[in-house]
């Protein structure tokens, strides 16, 4: 792959639920290293978006290829494209029978082989960035929300990945932990990493996004920089839901 | 994080399994136990003739008891996986079979399974008939296992599987990993009630010339005539092991436990 050619594209991607229309001819090339936020009213199907760029949810028509490799290809195997793209859940779905640092192990030690010891190791060092490494030994419900969720960008963190997918990360948070999550984020963002954010946090997308995608009704309607995003942003439905949340 | 209440799944009749929090079960099972304990002691030795002559007949059949017993659970819950697996799979047809044979099984007294496949088999190949009864009982149990199974498999949050697929973990190494380690802890207390329900279910294999305590008992009786005696013992050693058993399980669920406490 050159490195001009985008490591997500989507192209004309439609998705149904029945006759609820959650994606409507999307397409969207996302390059390496680019931070996208993805905001819009609930049932805009940016979830969907997000979640069908790493085929937790099967599209109905079009294609979307990670880094070159077709998701829909049966000759490509979709769980060595996963390994590529971590995500990152509202619920923070940590696995609930293993300590904070068998969550971070458990992918590595049996997708890649890893030794346990160098696992662990690794997975203290991630533990340290997003400020968990005293609570390595904790089970999942000894944790608080915010915990968790740094435990979880932790694990996605530990096989990897070069896409980093969050689904409404702090959503379930209490206000007072949402910040904690907010901050590891922007350090991630810093290193470089790709990352597609779905979140209503409008104080993140104007710091740390590249591009502003704006869903309604399973279209794309704005894909801007935050600056014009916020400032000029022309489109009536767009102010309207700017004044809901801001 | 919201705190799920691992789903009851409602069971056969299996002994009560004591929980921690049932104070009222607790004392009960205490009481039955020093019950039955004190009788098997004090009956024995009051009146020798004919308690204890019974309780040296009646060990040979307790062996056997539990040889049925286990064979019979072990491949129950090895058919019950794979049942409860084939309930919900995807794969059509694989589904229809798994439903199936719970339904024909569900549908049957266990009783007239067991002489159907005993004398079913007895046609095909010879057996031994302690063979015989164990295949039987676990085609049984293993329908009921597979109910059991499923209800388990499905009381785990979609949010499980989809970090783990999202990892790179393929379906099976989800079901290994993530999925069957946290219903194991939901499945456990109706695979007890399930497997002191079995063990009580053997004594119909005394019908099939199965030597367990039922049948050692029976043979006791019918030489000595002392009918209500051998009865009262057996009564006894079933309730002494039931009531061991549902302890033994009531502990091994708080220590599998171990995770969801804070």
């Amino acid at each position: 792959m050159s490195g001009a050619d985008p490591i997500i594209q989507l192209r004309g991607v439609n998705k149904s639920f029945g006759a609820f229309r959650a994606l409507s001819d999307i397409n969207l090339d996302i390059r390496a290293g680019e931070k996208i936020v993805v905001i819009g009213p609930s049932g805009s199907g940016k979830s969907t978006l997000l979640r069908s760029i790493n085929r937790l949810e099967t599209i109905d028509s079009g294609s979307i290829l990670i880094d070159g490799h077709d998701l829909y290809d049966p000759a490509e195997n979709i769980n060595s494209i996963r390994m590529e793209v971590g995500m990152v859940f509202q619920n923070f779905n940590l696995f609930r029978h293993k300590t904070a640092l068998q969550n971070l192990t458990l992918a590595p030690v049996k997708l890649k082989k890893l030794p346990l010891a160098l696992a662990e190791e690794k997975a203290m060092t991630l533990l340290a960035k997003v400020g968990m490494s005293e609570r390595s030994g904790h089970y999942p419900v000894q944790l608080s929300g915010g915990q968790q969720q740094r435990v979880a960008i932790a694990r996605a963190l530990a096989m990897e990945p070069k896409i980093m997918l969050f689904d409404e990360p702090t959503s379930a948070l209490d206000p007072e932990m949402i910040n904690e999550v907010l901050e590891v984020m922007i350090a991630l963002a810093t290193e470089g990493m790709t990352m597609v954010v779905v979140t209503h946090e409008m104080g993140f997308a104007r710091e740390v996004a590249d591009r502003i995608i704006f869903m309604d009704a399973g279209r794309i309607l704005a894909d801007h920089p935050p600056e014009t995003f916020f400032n000029n942003s022309g489109n009536p439905r767009i102010q309207l839901f700017l004044q809901q949340i801001l | 994080m919201t705190e799920r209440e691992s789903p009851q799944i409602d069971v056969g009749d299996g002994a009560a399994i004591p929980r921690r929090d049932d104070r009222g079960l607790v004392s009960a099972w205490w009481i039955a136990l020093c019950g039955a304990v004190l009788l098997l002691i004090l009956l024995p030795l009051l009146k020798p003739d004919p308690y204890l002559a019974i309780l040296r007949f009646i060990p040979d059949g307790i062996l056997i008891t539990f040889q049925v017993t286990v064979c019979s659970i072990i491949l129950a819950i090895i058919i019950g996986l794979l049942t409860g697996l084939g309930r919900i799979s995807r794969n059509r047809f694989i589904n229809l079979i798994a439903s199936l044979y719970v339904e024909v099984v569900r549908g049957i007294p266990l009783l007239v399974q067991l002489f159907y496949i005993y004398f079913a088999l007895g046609r095909v190949v010879r057996v031994p008939d302690i063979a015989a009864a164990i295949i039987a009982m676990a085609f049984c149990y293993g329908a009921y296992m597979g109910e059991v199974f499923r209800a388990g498999i499905k009381s785990i949050d979609r949010g499980q599987s989809e970090a783990s697929h999202s990892l790179g973990f393929n379906h099976t190494q989800t079901m290994m990993y993530i999925v069957l380690p946290q219903a194991w802890r939901t499945i456990l207390p109706p695979v007890g009630n399930e497997f002191i329900a079995l063990l009580k279910d053997t004594s119909l294999v005394s019908i099939l010339a199965v030597s367990d305590i039922l049948r050692r008992g029976r043979e006791y009786a019918a030489e000595s005539f002392n009918y209500f005696e051998t009865y009262t013992i057996i009564a006894l050693v079933y309730l002494l092991i039931t009531l061991i058993l549902s302890k033994g399980i009531s502990i091994m669920e708080y220590r599998l436990s171990h995770y969801e406490r804070r």
